[in-house]
C-alpha cells in the first residue's frame, strides 16, 4: 500500500458546489504533477441536504477505489451541519480546516474531545462569500473559498493551477472566485487549542 | 496526440462514443448514468457529437429506437443502468437476436425495492443470457477505452456489447484520463462497414417467424459467434496497444512470485484488490473484464500455471439461492480440473464498499480445510 497517500474528506450541503470543489482541488493537484481523484457520496441529492465529498492524492496512479475512512484532512464548509459526525476517523495527527466565525461559538465544542495531535484551522468562509457575492439566493458559495484554504494548508495544489481549475470549472462571476479563493488562501489561521473557545 | 483530462467516469464514457465517430444515440436518464446521457446531450448541442442525439421516453422505446438504426447500418450507442436496464429487457433479447452491433453502457447501481443507489452488479448480470457480450472496467481510463474496443469487437461478430462500471466509484469519480485526439481513434475504429438490413426502396420482412429448428441454428450461431471473442478481443487489444500503449485481456492477472491465492473480481473491486496487493501474502488478483462469454479457458490456464491453492471471489452481486454469480460461473468453469482451487465467496450485495481491511478479513477466514464458504460484508 501507498503511505504517502493523503486522503481528505469534505463535508457541505446539497448546492454550495462541495462536489465541484473536490474536482477543482484534484484537478490542481494533477496540474502539478502528482495524482488524485475527487469523488462524492451518493445521496438523492438536493439542496440543502448533507453531502459529503472525498479527495486522494498520490504520487502513483493506482489508488484504491473505496470511500475514505480516515481522512487525513476533514473540511467542514457549513458550520450550521448537525447530525453528521464531522471528525469520524480523522487521523491522530490529522487536519481539520473548518468554516467558522471566530471565536468559535458553542456548536463547536466537539472539538475538546478531538486528539491533541489534530491542527485545527479555521476561516470565516461564509463572510468572504458574501464579500464576493458569491451566493444562490441566500445560500452562500463558500466552495472557492474552502479550496484556497485548502490549498495553503495542505501544500498540495500551487495556486496558479488552482485558479486555471476553477477559470474552467467554475461556470460564472469567475474573477468574484478567484478573489475569493485567494482570501481564502491568505485569511485562514490555524485555531489555538487551548483558546478554542475563549 | 494524446491529452490528460480530469474527468469522471460518466465523461471518459461519453467522450469515446463521441471519438468513436457515433452515428447515433438514443437514450433516456437515470441515476447514475445521467452525466453520460448529459455529457452527449451537450455534445450535439454544440455540434460536436458527429450524430444524431435522440432523447425518448423510456429505456424501452431508446433500445428500440437504437435497434432501428442499427438495421439501418448505423453505429449506435446507448446507456442506462439498473430499473432502465430492467425496463429494456424485452429488446435486450431482440436486438441480440436481430445481430444488431449496438454498444450500451451500465452503470451498476442495485435494483430495488426498496431504493438503493449503491454498485450492485445485478442488474447487468441479470441480463447475462440475453446474448450480449459484457466487459467490466475498473476505473474511467478503462472505460474509455473499452467502449472504444467494444464498438470493434462487437461490429465484428454482430453481437450487442454491454460495457459496465460501478456507480459512484467509477461514473461519479474525478481523475486523470488519457484522451487521444479523434483524427487518432480514426485510425483504431473507422466507419461502421456492417451492412445495413434495412435498405430504403428495398421493401422487407425482417426477424419473421422461424421454426424450432432455424432458431435453433440461429443460437447457435451466436453462441459460436461470442466464443470467438476473447481471441478476437486480444487481437484489437493488439491493434490499440500499438496506437496508444494501452492493452487489456478478457482477464487481467497480476501474479506476484510464489501467489498460491488469487482474488477474483470484476469492476472498481479490482482496482482496491489491485492497490492491495504488496500488503497481502502470496496473493495475486485475477480481474475478470469479460463476463460474456465466460473466459473459462483463460482463467483456468492462470489457475493452473500459478498452481493456485484457493480463489477468494468478491462478488458485489448475489443470485438468491445461488450465491454470488463469479463465484458459480468460476466453479462451473473449474469442472474438469484436475485439482480445482477451493473457491470462497465475498458477497458484497447491495454494492457494499471493498476496504483493505475486508479484504484481508476475508482472506483470514479461509482454512485451506475448507473448499468453499461463503462470507457477506458486513455481519
Amino acid at each position: 500500500m501507498n503511505d504517502r497517500m493523503l486522503e481528505f474528506r469534505l463535508h457541505g450541503r446539497g448546492g454550495q458546489g462541495i462536489v465541484v470543489a473536490a474536482a477543482i482541488f484534484a484537478e490542481a493537484v494533477f496540474l502539478g504533477g502528482s495524482y488524485a481523484r475527487a469523488f462524492s457520496l451518493f445521496g438523492a441529492e438536493r439542496r440543502g441536504a448533507p453531502v459529503t465529498a472525498f479527495i486522494r492524492v498520490s504520487s502513483d496512479r493506482l489508488m484504491p477505489r473505496s470511500r475514505i475512512y480516515q481522512p487525513d484532512y476533514v473540511v467542514v464548509c457549513d458550520p450550521t451541519l448537525t447530525g453528521v459526525d464531522l471528525a469520524a476517523g480523522l487521523k491522530d495527527e490529522g487536519t481539520l480546516l473548518i468554516n467558522a466565525r471566530k471565536p468559535l461559538e458553542e456548536r463547536f465544542s466537539w472539538l475538546d474531545q478531538l486528539n491533541p495531535g489534530v491542527k485545527i484551522y479555521a476561516l470565516d468562509a461564509t463572510d468572504i462569500a458574501w464579500k464576493h457575492d458569491l451566493a444562490i439566493g441566500s445560500f452562500p458559495m463558500v466552495n472557492t473559498v474552502m479550496l484556497g484554504a485548502m490549498a495553503r494548508l495542505s501544500g498540495l495544489a500551487d495556486r496558479k493551477y488552482l485558479e486555471e481549475s476553477i477559470r474552467k470549472r467554475v461556470s460564472s462571476k469567475i474573477e468574484a472566485n478567484l478573489a475569493a479563493s485567494g482570501e481564502g488562501y491568505e485569511l485562514v489561521k490555524e485555531v489555538d487549542r487551548l483558546a478554542v473557545r475563549s | 496526440m494524446m491529452a490528460f483530462e480530469v474527468i469522471n467516469g460518466s465523461q471518459a464514457a461519453a467522450i469515446a462514443v463521441q471519438r468513436a465517430g457515433i452515428d447515433l444515440v438514443a437514450a433516456y436518464p437515470i441515476t447514475p448514468q445521467t452525466v453520460i446521457v448529459e455529457t452527449l446531450a451537450d455534445f450535439a448541442a454544440k455540434g460536436e457529437l458527429g450524430g444524431e442525439f435522440v432523447s425518448l421516453e423510456s429505456e424501452y422505446s431508446a433500445l428500440s429506437f437504437c435497434n432501428g438504426a442499427s438495421a439501418a447500418g448505423a453505429r449506435v450507442f446507448t446507456a442506462t443502468a439498473s430499473h432502465g436496464l430492467a425496463y429494456m429487457h424485452e429488446m435486450i433479447h431482440w436486438c441480440s437476436g436481430a445481430r444488431f452491433p449496438i454498444v450500451m453502457a451500465n452503470v451498476n447501481r442495485a435494483i430495488g425495492a426498496p431504493w438503493c443507489l449503491d454498485p450492485d452488479q445485478g442488474d447487468s448480470l441479470s441480463q447475462r443470457d440475453t446474448g450480449w457480450l459484457q466487459i467490466y472496467c475498473s476505473g474511467a481510463q478503462e472505460v474509455f477505452d473499452t467502449i472504444l474496443q467494444a464498438f470493434a469487437l462487437s461490429e465484428e461478430l454482430l453481437l450487442p456489447c454491454m460495457v459496465v462500471f460501478d456507480g459512484f466509484y467509477i461514473s461519479h469519480t474525478y481523475e486523470a484520463v488519457d484522451i487521444p485526439e479523434i483524427q487518432d481513434v480514426g485510425k483504431f475504429i473507422g466507419p461502421p462497414s456492417f451492412g445495413a438490413q434495412v435498405i430504403p426502396g428495398e421493401p422487407g420482412n425482417l426477424h419473421g417467424m422461424a421454426s424450432a429448428e432455424n432458431q435453433q441454428r440461429l443460437v447457435r450461431s451466436r453462441h459460436e459467434a461470442m466464443l470467438r471473442a476473447p481471441a478476437l478481443y486480444e487481437e484489437i487489444n493488439g491493434r490499440y496497444e500499438r496506437l496508444f500503449g494501452r492493452k487489456y485481456g478478457a482477464i487481467d492477472a497480476v501474479m506476484p512470485p510464489g501467489a498460491r491465492t488469487a482474488i477474483l473480481t470484476a469492476g472498481a473491486t479490482a482496482e482496491t484488490v489491485r492497490w492491495c496487493l504488496p500488503d497481502l501474502e502470496q496473493t495475486g488478483l485475477i480481474q475478470l473484464r469479460m463476463f460474456r462469454p465466460f473466459p473459462a479457458k483463460q482463467l483456468c490456464a492462470v489457475l493452473e500455471t500459478y498452481d493456485i491453492e484457493k480463489v477468494l471471489v468478491v462478488d458485489r452481486n448475489c443470485s438468491i439461492g445461488a450465491g454470488g454469480i463469479f463465484a458459480q460461473e468460476l466453479k462451473s468453469a473449474l469442472y474438469g480440473l484436475a485439482r480445482p482451487p477451493a473457491v470462497h465467496d465475498l458477497i458484497l450485495a447491495g454494492g457494499v464498499d471493498l476496504t483493505g481491511a475486508l479484504i484481508k478479513n476475508a482472506l483470514s477466514k479461509m482454512p485451506l480445510e475448507n473448499r468453499s464458504t461463503e462470507l457477506w460484508g458486513v455481519e
